[in-house]
């Protein structure tokens, strides 16, 4: 992979960047498909249910139906949406999604960019696609999408702030803002995992991660129960279908953002058990934070919107930088 | 000065967490609410009127759907009403079938509302778990009556049948049962800080308000009310057993959650004592006439439903319909408190406080 | 945080536990014998006495009767046509309950789906023959007029 990277670009390597690109597309597109097959069974399972298991061996074409479904589906746009922006909501929110992926390294080998801002240009981004959810809220022209699409802006920029300085300690830690040299800052046992010297860190990345994903218990510009679907209440048909998979290649690249920036990436947890290839490793944290995600779901309450803002400003806030402030402190002493 | 205008918003008829076709139209500043109207009647299918064309009998199938929830208080308050004009003598069998009944019945109540209103706050696993045990509760009913939902159970005089074999057995392996998974009801949410950060002091009310209102039930109690009909004017055979009315402080949603629970607990608590004491044999109907035609006059009588106080208004001429049939539906007068309560709150709010009064659209309309 | 731990908890430890969903409609569901379904109707037992008709809360059963062809038998009236109305037929037992000779029964079915409203007018014939998964318990509470003699 480093090898290609390295080339100056042609049309012959052109080619092979847009081929590797579709490819990973069409991948992360039957991640998703398979993550809400997952969650739909895993909550099933919590709840005395089976899940999905009518379409397919074991319901495993469940998903695939129902994008199908979803495709089939009459286009509508309200008379009175703004048309244009309409259009464009599930657009802008799933570019960037889809974008942030490039920069996630899986293995020693497997990257597709090396980019040395890549956690910066992530953070940078994913910030776009509440763009796209506000105006989705407000070009439906419906009060329960408006409400949502500005429950979404006020949650998005009062978590953004905690998320990036609770990774800011890791970065201090490993000195890099490139993922792979993050990662690789990590290698031995299990205790040089960011994770460890970082513990308070994960939790505040993982709360306001969650509260990113607009996953329960932040799940309040959607707020099934209050707000119908939010701000997509008005959205069907494949622009509905834009906005879930942006929800859930989002999933997808937090998982792997995590397990990269606190879980030692593709090392093992000893070293012992490194003839275990580090794509499995890498798989096996990964799907263990997706199957948290969906653990928290089936479990908790929704929040209030203003507790959610108190929690934000007055608690992850605070506790981000007094994380950021031990950690510089202790680089300054001991290293 | 950016200028700001009030958002009108309908809340409902079609919307999830009106708990049926109920309708509030609010007025909204950013998410606080300045006013609110609830707008009921969607479901109105004019029981009292129907009832005056109808024989005693066969109103109790419409009182069936009345209070859907549960069915059997609603089936009492009728069959009790008529019984109190004719002075009838009720079996000692059929008192404690209706009792037993009742009781599973305010159990499967207030599992469907924790549910629910666990649903409204977000959280959607309690109601596949409530909903787990509620069947156990219909099945039961289901094997005693032949209906799942619509019980038709109760009879002027008596009740409709008898226990099939081993259905008593079967209450009584349900009460150790169900306490075990109340345990794992208040594991799974009780203790949740997220679930009491949303409930706690939210739609306060204080006793005075409570009793000017009208209200009833969980929400007379949890201001701190000590009202509860089975204790206070005691029917059919509730004098016997022994039970405690739990009472709140503060009228907030959290002592409401807290009283409907605990009242899960003193229902087992009364089931246990009747099964002890169950009679092995026994009429289940008593002598009553073919035709029942109360003698001329008024009657009123209240009891105690899950969702507080269910009274019953007969006039007779004497004849086999009612001349005039009135039901006192306690969550229609529970109700009368929501735009009080809601105005200052938040949209958010609005769902856990309109959950915590514990309506069914079927009775607010009847 | 205990409380939120304590629920993920429940929710971890009921991962693996017993599912409670009905095979429904791959395996049909079995209702108890007593379960309201379906009505049942035996031409044969049925002695045109109307009580079902009028007990009915909604008014969902019409019925007719004609004269006996048989001239020796000691019923006048044999029935002639019976309708049950589903689209308002609230299945609520009063119509069994009341019937002198179990000429109208519950059954156990109660799958009454339909893509036309005109398929839920069921008569004679079709409640007739819908003579699976009848009750068998049809001794209710209420006082029974001897068989032969009708109306009150």
């Amino acid at each position: 992979m480093e090898d290609f990277l390295q080339k100056t670009l042609g049309w012959g390597n052109f080619t092979i960047f847009a081929i590797s690109g579709i490819v990973m597309l069409l991948i992360s597109l039957g991640f998703v498909t398979y993550f809400i097959y997952f969650e739909r069974k895993v909550i099933g399972w919590m709840q005395f249910r089976i899940g999905p298991n009518r379409t397919g061996p074991f319901g495993l074409l469940q998903s695939v139906a129902d994008v199908a479904k979803l495709l089939m589906k009459e286009d509508t746009i309200p008379k009175k949406a703004d048309k244009e922006l309409f259009i464009l909501a599930p657009i802008i929110t799933y570019v960037p999604s889809f974008m942030v992926l490039a920069v996630i390294p899986y293995s020693e080998t497997l990257y597709f960019t090396d980019l040395n801002v890549g956690l910066l240009y992530y953070i940078a981004l994913s910030g776009i696609s509440t763009i796209g959810i506000v105006l989705g809220g407000w070009a439906s022209n419906n009060k329960y999408a408006l409400l949502g699409g500005m429950r979404s802006a006020a949650q998005m920029i009062s978590y953004e702030i905690p998320l990036v300085i609770s990774v800011t300690g890791v970065i201090l830690i490993s000195g890099s803002l490139n993922l792979r040299m993050i990662a690789m800052g990590q290698e031995g046992w299990f205790w040089n995992w960011n994770i460890v010297p970082q513990i308070l860190g994960f939790v505040i990345f993982t709360i306001a991660a969650v509260a990113e994903l607009n996953r329960t218990p932040f799940d309040l510009p959607e707020a099934e129960s209050e707000l119908i679907a939010g701000y997509h209440v008005e959205y069907s048909g494949f622009r509905f279908a834009f906005f879930m998979l942006s929800e859930y290649t989002y999933v997808y690249a937090i998982a792997a953002l995590t397990t990269v920036l606190f879980l030692g990436g593709w090392y093992a947890p000893a070293p012992f058990l490194e003839f275990i290839p580090g794509l499995v490793w890498f798989f096996v944290k990964f799907a263990f934070v997706v199957f948290f995600l969906f653990w928290i779901r089936a479990t908790l309450p929704r929040m209030r919107v203003d507790q959610l803002m108190s929690l934000g400003w007055k608690w992850l806030l605070p506790l981000s930088l007094v994380n950021l402030f031990v950690t510089a402190l202790y680089m300054e002493i001991f290293k | 000065m950016i200028r700001t205008e009030e958002l009108l918003l309908n809340v409902g008829p079609q919307h999830p967490s009106t708990h049926g076709v109920f309708r509030i139209i609010v007025k909204i500043d950013g998410e606080v609410i300045t006013e609110a109207t609830p707008v009921m009647g969607y479901l109105h299918r004019g029981t009292e009127k129907l009832a005056e064309a109808l024989t005693y009998t066969q109103i109790i199938p419409y009182t069936d759907r009345m209070d859907y929830v549960s069915a059997m208080t609603s089936n009492y308050v009728l069959v009790h009403a008529v019984e109190t004009m004719m002075q009838l003598e009720i079996p000692e069998r059929a008192q404690f079938l209706r009792l037993v009944v009742m009781e599973l019945q305010r159990v499967a109540s207030h599992l469907v509302w924790w549910g629910t209103y666990l649903l409204d706050i977000g959280a959607m696993t309690p109601f596949l778990y409530a909903f787990r045990d509620r069947e156990k509760i219909i099945e039961m009913f289901n094997e005693l009556c032949g209906a799942r939902l619509t019980y038709n159970y109760m009879r002027v005089g008596g009740v409709k049948w008898d226990a099939p074999a081993g259905w008593i057995d079967k209450v009584r392996e349900f009460i150790p049962y169900m306490k075990k998974t109340l345990e794992e009801y208040h594991n799974l949410v009780s203790g949740n800080e997220i679930f009491l950060a949303r409930i706690k002091g939210v739609g306060k009310y204080d006793a005075q308000a409570a009793i000017d209102y009208g209200l009833s039930g969980a929400n007379l109690r949890s201001a701190g009310v000590k009202w509860d009909l089975r204790k206070d004017q005691p029917y059919s055979i509730y004098d016997r057993f022994d039970f405690d009315v739990p009472v709140g402080v503060n009228g907030d949603c959290y002592d409401r959650y807290v009283i409907r629970m605990e009242e899960i607990r003193q229902s087992l608590r009364i089931l246990e004592q009747a099964m002890a004491e169950f009679p092995t044999d026994g009429d289940i109907m008593g002598k009553v006439p073919r035709v029942i035609r109360p003698p001329e006059g008024e009657a009123y009588v209240r009891i105690e439903s899950p969702r507080g106080e269910i009274g019953c208004h007969i006039v007779s001429r004497g004849k086999a319909e009612p001349y005039r049939l009135k039901f006192r539906r306690p969550s229609f007068v529970n109700l009368q408190i929501l735009p009080k309560l809601l105005v200052g709150e938040t949209m958010t709010n609005l769902v856990t406080i309109l959950g915590s009064i514990d309506i069914v659209v079927g009775e607010v309309d009847a | 945080m205990k409380g939120l731990v304590k629920g993920l908890g429940v929710t971890l430890k009921n991962l693996t536990g017993k599912k409670v969903t009905y095979k429904y409609p791959d395996v049909p569901i079995e209702m108890p014998d007593r379960f309201r379904g379906i009505q049942y109707f035996d031409p044969e037992k049925c002695i045109v006495c109307n009580q079902c008709a009028r007990v009915c809360p909604t008014d969902c059963i019409t019925l007719t009767g004609k004269k006996n062809p048989d001239p020796e038998s000691k019923m006048k009236l044999v029935i002639d046509t019976y309708d049950i109305n589903f689209e308002i037929c609230i299945l609520c037992d009063l119509c069994t309950e009341v019937c002198p000779t179990e000429a109208i029964v519950m059954t156990n079915n109660f799958e009454l789906a339909s893509y036309s409203r005109d398929d839920l007018f069921k008569n004679m014939q079709w409640l007739s023959d819908n003579n699976t998964l009848v009750r068998q318990e049809n001794n209710s509470a209420m006082p029974k007029v001897a068989k032969g003699g009708a109306t009150e």
